[in-house]
């Protein structure tokens, strides 16, 4: 609720033009003659969670630097609320999280919390910094440890921390890039699970990387495929499971269906396509 | 919730303990080697003027005490000086460089190339130049001691994470900002490191700059004390020079623990 009421007043469209938030036409990316990323089409419906999931070098990081801005298609278009990405940034509808939280060692929690938020906006006092750095704390679950320094949390507490950061930004789409794949499998599903209610605590539309079929199913609403060599979508498909989902989900009989078909769909990709 | 806080606060009673415990080898050892040394040069009869023993040694430290503490003194001053000068010099140098790319590959390899220079051998010439004082030594401290000031920082500032970049650029910040709000801080551990480099480089450089040309100093007394024949003079001030590094060293590791107490800490042990 409270981060609807930031939201207004964060003076942004409150209409959407499109029922897709993000739209991706013919995304290409080629790096060093390498054809990385081949005619991608994606579109991400408002408030909805999307994963993309693939093998490693799929270039499914590099797509959600593409939709982050932080990297320029080499042809196609990108189009978030009707800008391109780096506009987008600029008004801070994006917010990033990697895989490694990159906390500031020398800040607590709170401050790690608001640091992009006081390089976006420089009219914020200090105290409003903080402010609003410990309710994207709480949000995250981590209230009570606002004054620890980053060598104090652990490593899934960082990555809280590292969504708070993002969040404080209020941005309209979170995108991440195997947030949890550097934490233990029992810290990644309760990490999964509390991603799930911030979600549907605030609204965002959250692009998430992944390789973890069972994360992918487990969270998503739509689940893209990438196969490699090129990197190109090739299956994707729509998670039925009704909301909100706790991790029994995955002990249901339709999960287990997903799981394979996801799987079959990921081998398939696995083999060279036609890159003509 | 499986993730929880790592607490770390060892008592203090077994901290004391296992800091009595690492130390205990270096002190037996050192004891040890004086009593030896005391004992060699007696039972061998050797002349003083070769190796004094450590009670000589002791009875010219008390007869001499006013002129070695006056030494010291100037000595001490003469490294601080030095010190400061080649950190603060040396941090400027860093910073031009990663501001200013055009500079920056301007000045990196000069810099580079005036560490080859054997800077001892500038010593003469800085007393040419700025006569017998305070300042050729200032000069002599500052060309020895800066590289690895400039040179740590900017390993520091250059190793900053490339997400972390990405990040600070998706909000729009200036490179002034990435400069300062995130190179300079995460580079501080590193900068801390080359002080420590720079603090043990200065007292190098006090007496290198005191043999060349002083009329007071410890280095001053050391040459004047072995033209004499005064052995134990030479060790008795040799001792206080060591003294003094040792002091600049662990003054600069207080530093270290001030201005980056976030910091990884790596044991000497």
């Amino acid at each position: 609720m409270r981060i609807d009421t930031i939201r207004a007043a964060g003076g942004k469209p409150a209409h959407i033009r499109h029922d897709d938030l993000i739209s991706v036409k013919g995304v290409s990316v080629v790096y060093a003659r390498q054809l990385v990323l081949q005619n991608i089409d994606l579109s991400v419906p408002k408030g909805f969670f999307v994963s993309l999931i693939g093998p490693s070098g799929c270039g499914k990081s590099t797509l959600l630097k593409v939709l982050a801005g932080l990297e320029q298609p080499t042809s196609g278009s990108v189009s978030i609320d009707g800008l391109s990405p780096v506009e987008a940034a600029r008004k801070r509808m994006i917010g990033v999280v990697f895989q490694d939280a990159n906390l500031l060692p020398w800040k607590n929690a709170v401050d790690n919390a608001s640091m992009l938020l006081s390089i976006a906006d420089k009219s914020l006092s200090r105290a409003e910094l903080r402010a609003r750095g410990q309710e994207m704390l709480e949000l995250v679950g981590l209230g009570d440890a606002a004054h620890k320094r980053p060598n104090e949390l652990s490593g899934g507490m960082r990555q809280r921390v590292a969504i708070a950061r993002a969040l404080a930004l209020d941005p309209a789409v979170l995108l991440m890039d195997e947030p949890f794949g550097a934490l233990d499998a029992i810290t990644r599903d309760s990490m999964g699970q509390s991603l799930l209610e911030i979600w549907q605590r605030t609204g965002k539309t959250i692009v998430l990387v992944t390789h973890s079929i069972d994360e992918a199913i487990h969270l998503s609403r739509h689940v893209h495929a990438l196969g490699i060599k090129p990197g190109r979508i090739t299956g994707s498909i729509d998670i039925d499971l009704p909301y909100p989902r706790d991790l029994a989900v995955t002990e249901d009989p339709e999960f287990v269906r997903l799981v394979v078909q996801l799987r079959t769909m990921l081998r398939a990709g696995h083999q060279p396509g036609d890159a003509s | 919730m499986s993730d929880q806080t790592i607490t770390s606060e060892p008592r203090l009673a077994s901290s004391l303990a296992a800091a009595t415990s690492s130390w205990l080898p270096a002190v037996i050892l050192l004891v040890g080697t004086i009593v030896a040394w005391e004992a060699i040069v007696r039972i061998f009869a050797i002349s003083p003027f070769i190796i004094p023993a450590p009670s000589e040694i002791g009875r010219s430290l008390v007869a001499q005490w006013g002129t070695l503490m006056q030494a010291t003194l100037v000595t001490a001053a003469e490294i601080l000086l030095g010190f400061v000068v080649s950190v603060v010099v040396g941090v400027a140098i860093a910073l031009v460089i990663v501001r200013f790319d055009w500079l920056g590959r301007a000045l990196y390899p000069l810099v580079v190339l005036f560490q080859n220079v054997p800077k001892v051998a500038l010593a003469p010439i800085f007393i040419l130049w700025f006569g017998y004082g305070l300042a050729p030594k200032i000069g002599l401290i500052l060309v020895i001691a800066f590289f690895p000031v400039t040179l740590s920082m900017l390993a520091g500032m250059q190793s900053v994470d490339r997400s972390l970049l990405s990040l600070m650029n998706s909000v729009g910040a200036s490179r002034t900002q990435i400069l300062f709000r995130i190179r300079v801080p995460h580079s501080l551990p590193n900068l801390m490191a080359g002080t420590k480099i720079a603090a043990t480089l200065s007292v190098i450089g006090a007496i290198v700059g005191e043999f060349a040309g002083a009329s007071d100093g410890l280095g001053y007394v050391i040459q004047f004390a072995s033209t004499q024949l005064d052995t134990a003079l030479v060790f008795a001030a040799l001792l206080l020079v060591s003294v003094l590094g040792i002091a600049f060293y662990y003054a600069a590791e207080i530093l270290e623990r001030i201005v980056v107490p976030w910091a990884p800490k790596f044991s000497h042990a």
